[in-house]
């Protein structure tokens, strides 16, 4: 893993100079950061899924007892918190720390140390959490842990501590990489870069980064309450002491529901960049769609109470909330169909990537069917809390981000490692995870029909479960053996993959301008940007030409004449590739050349550091060493909390008074 | 398993079809099945009601389903790359169309939205006010049903009358609950310091039983809250609730009396059950119990679905042998003394048994299930149970109680505790608690 992001042909050139452990450790590249992103968030998933893959052995006869109840209440505690904590936003968060930079011309993010920081975190808090394991002390309350089960009067172990733990290190995480990349894109977009000129994918990951920052605050308080009333003794959701548990529940959602966006918009950006280019058309209605992903992250804040129509709010509340979530859907729906018509009149190319992201068009709508259905209360009673709830969640999920996301990483695979992933390995992957995801998904709808609740660890024999049980768990080991493919593909494919040259797909925008893997310093020329689609401008002018790509059509026209702005582009492509200019076909060509290091083109990069990680370690130990109070050890609880918080203060210091990068000349 | 093997080798589009061809036959198939607790059972009003929003909302997602696939295939169908195909035209978008997607969906919305409130606000109504009031408190892992108009106490088996409508007021003695029986309403959670409402009225023609379960999860053995309603006439429901509201057999105020227990048992409801020696009691056919009036729903009526098949767990042995010889008499004792079911359990009419932590068993053996519907209740069950609950259900509050056994919550192993012979006693008298 530790020169993933390297392919051999740069061994010599200046971004791969620093290779091994330590320069791992020490990055602050926003390409490696992403690429261990990446490559964490994937190693996640192999245990996410595993988790999955027992409860689905588990419930694939009547009485089953392959686990006990509690250990079954641990997997699908973790496995929820896993996949979408650990897992798909992380995922996300791979893709926006390579690709924000790249798409918008610029050379890093706005603050490259806190980058570093925030996955030093993740890594962090997600082995953390998952420490319990080794404790046989899992989470277990799950994924949304209601109070009062998460209180100390139901929950004495310490399941729940390293939960609440857990979550709050990983909200850190989150929140100060959305503050950087919400910078990043204000800040530091390339000249002519405007926003209604930036990328699909940018687009999306901006509205999370805001949902990101306002949404993350909410759940930092409900567990900064939780954390009060286990470790000190006060009575936010202490039943006996008159609390309402409702608290937690709109806490929680209010941050919940915008979670589902900021879940699934990175994955919307990512389709958007991928039909594009297969159909070798543009984005069909490029502002409704930005327009439509803001609206959506807005209406995304007023719907939370959908998630507790079961609670009794009183018919006022939920009709309100009903009408707000109907509304989503129209915003979801324009989404759909934009990337139908997107594909209409074009070419379109079926690489693995595609398929990818055209399943997540297919089945994302299946999902957003069955999310209309709960949005009506009476109908909701009978679907909330049951297997089609769960059959709801993973086709948005499973079939939406997670579809989008492996597309993302067929597409950008090459960008990533300059290497292409294998097409033919690719389709089976495609195939048995597009057969297994229905397959598994598919019948929950009809099991909760039928009347089984979510998370029960087994269940009776007559009750006409059993046939949807049994194909759900086949369709789970169909999806394992895709998935399985899936990272043997990766593996494989890092050293032995077909070399993919600067722009393996004909794709418009700026990433693919520049060499795979980019050069540390991304662009050699920062590139004046004169439309969405600047390559497209360059390699096929007669096509652009006909439609103006944004309202600065005048711009348009020094693109079409050769004027300044195509002159300042073209700059930045001969600076950027060795041979200069735009060759789609020359794979070879570009790997052959060693690239220019950044000292040789003048260029001050970051200069690497361990002290984010420190900072973060010691953060960490800081939080963890609270669960030290359940131990009956407060005294060396507190202690705990004092040296770490010393020790974090201290790295944090030497960070801040180090300097980013070489003096400026 | 033909199926799996040929979901194994898809590879190209074809055998995936064919994969989903089979997938969807065996869907199909399993729609003829038995359901027993569909949500589309009609046998409320409440059902009804939710019934026509579904109609609504899986035809217009039906629509949607098959108008947006469709035209997605097509596109994919017909601009899929051929050799030589000129390159396309970059069309940027179209307001006519982008509105005309735009505004559908929001006419089909409506069109959801308008019954959906006007649905929420009858549903949610005050319940009338001559319905029959049902209290609902959960508690980890067991319900506990309480009809105040009755002034019966019972546990994880709900009786309602057909054609009446019922008021379930809500509460839960611990975390949160959902209470739920798919086929005749939706479900509510059950709130810690809250209280919530729901009411229906089943309106079937034949009595029925239904299963229903805990739908929030709750604890360890969430998955084992479950309970039973069982649907009746309206004057078989008055004879339960009659003989519900007695106090337990063998337990009358009066004192003994020498009146044979076949007598006491057919007495008419609303008079007092004449105390008698428990173990005459035990004797007396429980057909002739039944003749009396109905207490409960007979068991040989009983759907196979509603009959718990929970395998015994691994390692738990008891001498069955000595059921069916137990001394109810010697029964009644240990249940005050050295059992301590007084500690948690309550049995109307005996002074000593009021404890209100576990269900109330007063009329226990009028009850088809135990351990919150994880068990018939059958002697070789209850002997179990009673011998060690926290393996038959792990981290029950009910005590381990066999001498020699684990206590897997305690993490010891009993030195005292009652012999297999005493566990038989205690059954034999328990069923005699109709």
């Amino acid at each position: 893993m530790a020169t993933a992001a390297v392919s051999p042909a740069y061994a010599h050139a200046g971004a791969s100079e620093k290779s091994g452990v330590w320069s791992w450790l020490t990055t602050v590249d926003h390409k490696r950061i992403g690429a261990l992103y990446l490559y964490t968030a994937l190693a996640w998933f192999a245990i996410g899924g595993t988790e999955a893959l027992i409860m689905r052995i588990q419930l694939q006869g009547p009485n089953g007892h392959v686990v006990s109840a509690d250990t079954f209440n641990q997997l699908f505690t973790m496995h929820g918190t896993t996949m979408i904590f650990l897992v798909v936003m992380p995922l996300s968060a791979a893709f926006f720390n390579f690709l924000i930079p790249l798409q918008i011309g610029a050379r890093d993010v706005a603050f490259p140390r806190l980058n570093a920081f925030s996955y030093w975190v993740y890594l962090f808090g997600s082995l953390f959490m998952n420490s319990s394991w080794l404790l046989g002390m899992a989470p277990n309350g799950g994924w949304f842990g209601y109070a009062p089960l998460t209180t100390m009067a139901y929950a004495p172990g310490l399941n729940i501590d390293f939960w609440m733990l857990g979550l709050q290190i990983l909200g850190i995480s989150s929140l100060a990489a959305a503050f950087n990349f919400i910078t990043t894109i204000i800040n530091m977009r390339a000249p002519g870069m405007n926003l209604m000129r930036m990328p699909m994918f940018t687009w999306m990951a901006f509205v999370v980064q805001f949902l990101l920052v306002l949404a993350f605050p909410v759940i930092t308080i409900a567990l900064v309450f939780l954390q009060f009333d286990r470790f000190f003794g006060t009575n936010f959701y202490t039943m006996t002491a008159g609390a309402d548990p409702l608290l937690w529940q709109h806490l929680f959602w209010i941050f919940g529901h915008p979670e589902v966006y900021i879940l699934i918009l990175p994955a919307f950006g990512l389709v958007s960049e991928i039909l594009p280019t297969f159909s070798s058309k543009p984005i069909f209605g490029y502002p409704v769609m930005v327009y439509s992903g803001i609206l959506i992250a807005f209406l995304g804040f007023g719907v939370w109470a959908h998630h507790m129509f079961a609670v009794g709010m009183g018919p006022i509340a939920d009709s309100v909330f009903s009408v707000t979530t109907m509304l989503i859907a129209i915003p979801t729906g324009v989404k759909i169909f934009n990337w139908i018509f997107t594909m209409w009149g074009g070419n379109l190319r079926f690489t693995v990537a595609m398929k990818f992201a055209i399943s997540l068009v297919a089945l994302f709508t299946i999902g957003g069917i069955s999310g209309v259905m709960h949005a009506s209360p009476p109908a909701d009673l009978q679907q909330t809390d049951t297997y089609f709830i769960v059959a709801h969640f993973h086709y948005v999920l499973v079939a939406g981000s997670l579809m989008g996301l492996w597309g993302g990483i067929y597409y950008y695979f090459p960008k990533i490692t300059g290497r292409k992933l294998s097409e033919s390995i690719g389709n089976w992957h495609f195939w048995l995870t597009f057969i297994g995801v229905n397959l598994t998904f598919m019948p929950m709808h009809w099991s909760g029909l039928y009347g089984m609740p979510r998370r029960i660890y087994t269940y009776d024999a007559g009750q006409g479960w059993h046939i949807f049980n049994l194909m759900s768990s086949i369709g789970a080991y169909i999806q394992a053996v895709g998935v399985i493919i899936g990272f043997w593909n990766l593996f494989r494919s890092r050293k032995n993959g077909e070399i993919a040259g600067d722009d393996p797909w004909g794709a418009p925008t700026l990433e693919w301008s520049i060499p795979s893997p980019p050069p540390e310093y991304n662009f050699a020329v920062i590139p004046t940007v004169t439309s969405r689609y600047p390559l497209w401008d360059v390699k096929s002018p007669q096509l652009t030409a006909e439609v103006p790509h944004s309202k600065h059509g005048d711009e348009r026209n020094d693109v079409q004449v050769g004027g300044k702005h195509v002159a300042a582009f073209h700059d930045h492509l001969s600076a950027g590739t060795p041979e200069g200019g735009i060759n789609p076909n020359a794979k070879q060509a570009s790997t052959k050349v060693p690239l220019k290091t950044a000292e040789q083109l003048g260029i001050p990069m970051p200069f690497p550091t361990i002290k984010p990680l420190f900072v973060a370690l010691f953060m960490t130990f800081m939080f963890g060493s609270l669960i030290l109070i359940h131990k009956d050890k407060t005294d060396l609880a507190i202690t705990g909390v004092l040296v770490f918080a010393a020790a974090m203060t201290a790295s944090l210091y030497l960070w801040l008074t180090s300097p980013l990068e070489p003096n400026h000349t | 398993m033909p199926v799996l093997t040929r979901l194994r080798r898809p590879g190209t589009r074809q055998a995936g079809a064919a994969a989903l061809t089979v997938a969807l036959a065996l869907l199909l198939a399993a729609c003829g099945q038995n359901h027993p607790e569909s949500i589309f059972h009609h046998r409320t009003d409440f059902n009804r009601d939710v019934d026509y929003l579904f109609k609504i909302l899986i035809w217009a997602g039906t629509i949607v389903f098959v108008v947006v696939e469709g035209i997605l295939v097509w596109t994919l169908i017909k601009f899929r790359h051929r050799p030589g195909q000129a390159a396309p035209q970059h069309v940027h978008g179209n307001t006519a169309l982008e509105i005309t997607w735009t505004v559908i969906p929001l006419l089909i919305l409506i069109m959801i939205a308008i019954p959906t409130v006007r649905t929420i606000f009858k549903t949610q109504a005050k319940a009338r006010s001559d319905a029959l009031q049902v209290e609902v408190i959960g508690h980890q892992w067991w319900w506990e049903f309480r009809y105040p108009q009755y002034n019966v106490v019972t546990a994880n088996e709900l009786y309602l009358p057909i054609g009446r409508t019922v008021n379930f007021t809500l509460h839960s003695a611990d975390v949160i609950h959902s209470f739920w029986v798919p086929a005749l309403a939706g479900k509510r959670d059950v709130v810690s310091n809250h209280t919530n409402y729901l009411w229906y009225t089943p309106d079937s023609t034949t009595a029925a039983v239904f299963n229903g379960a805990c739908v929030e999860y709750c604890g360890e053995n969430h998955a084992n809250m479950r309970f039973k309603a069982f649907t009746v006439s309206p004057a078989d429901f008055e004879s339960w609730a009659k003989h519900q509201a007695e106090n337990a057999v063998g337990t009358a105020a009066p004192p003994a009396t020498t009146a044979p227990a076949a007598a006491a048992a057919a007495a008419a409801p609303g008079t007092k059950t004449p105390a008698t020696p428990a173990a005459t009691v035990a004797q007396a056919p429980a057909a002739q119990v039944t003749q009396a009036g109905f207490i409960a729903y007979p068991r040989d009526s009983i759907p196979s679905y509603a009959i718990p098949q929970t395998p015994y767990p691994a390692g738990l042995t008891f001498d069955d042998n000595l059921l069916g010889h137990g001394d109810p008499a010697n029964g009644a004792k240990l249940v005050v003394g050295q059992g301590a079911c007084l500690g948690c359990h309550t049995i109307k009419g005996n002074p000593m048994m009021v404890g209100v932590v576990g269900p109330n068993l007063t009329h226990i053996a009028s009850r088809t299930t135990i351990a919150a519907g994880l068990y018939p209740n059958d002697a070789q069950h209850l002997a179990r149970w009673i011998k060690n609950a926290r393996v038959m259900k792990p981290k029950v509050l009910m005590l381990t109680l066999g001498m020699g056994q684990y206590d897997p919550v305690a993490k010891t192993t009993m030195k005292s505790g009652l012999t297999d012979q005493q566990i038989a006693d205690i059954v034999a008298y328990l069923q005699t608690l109709k």
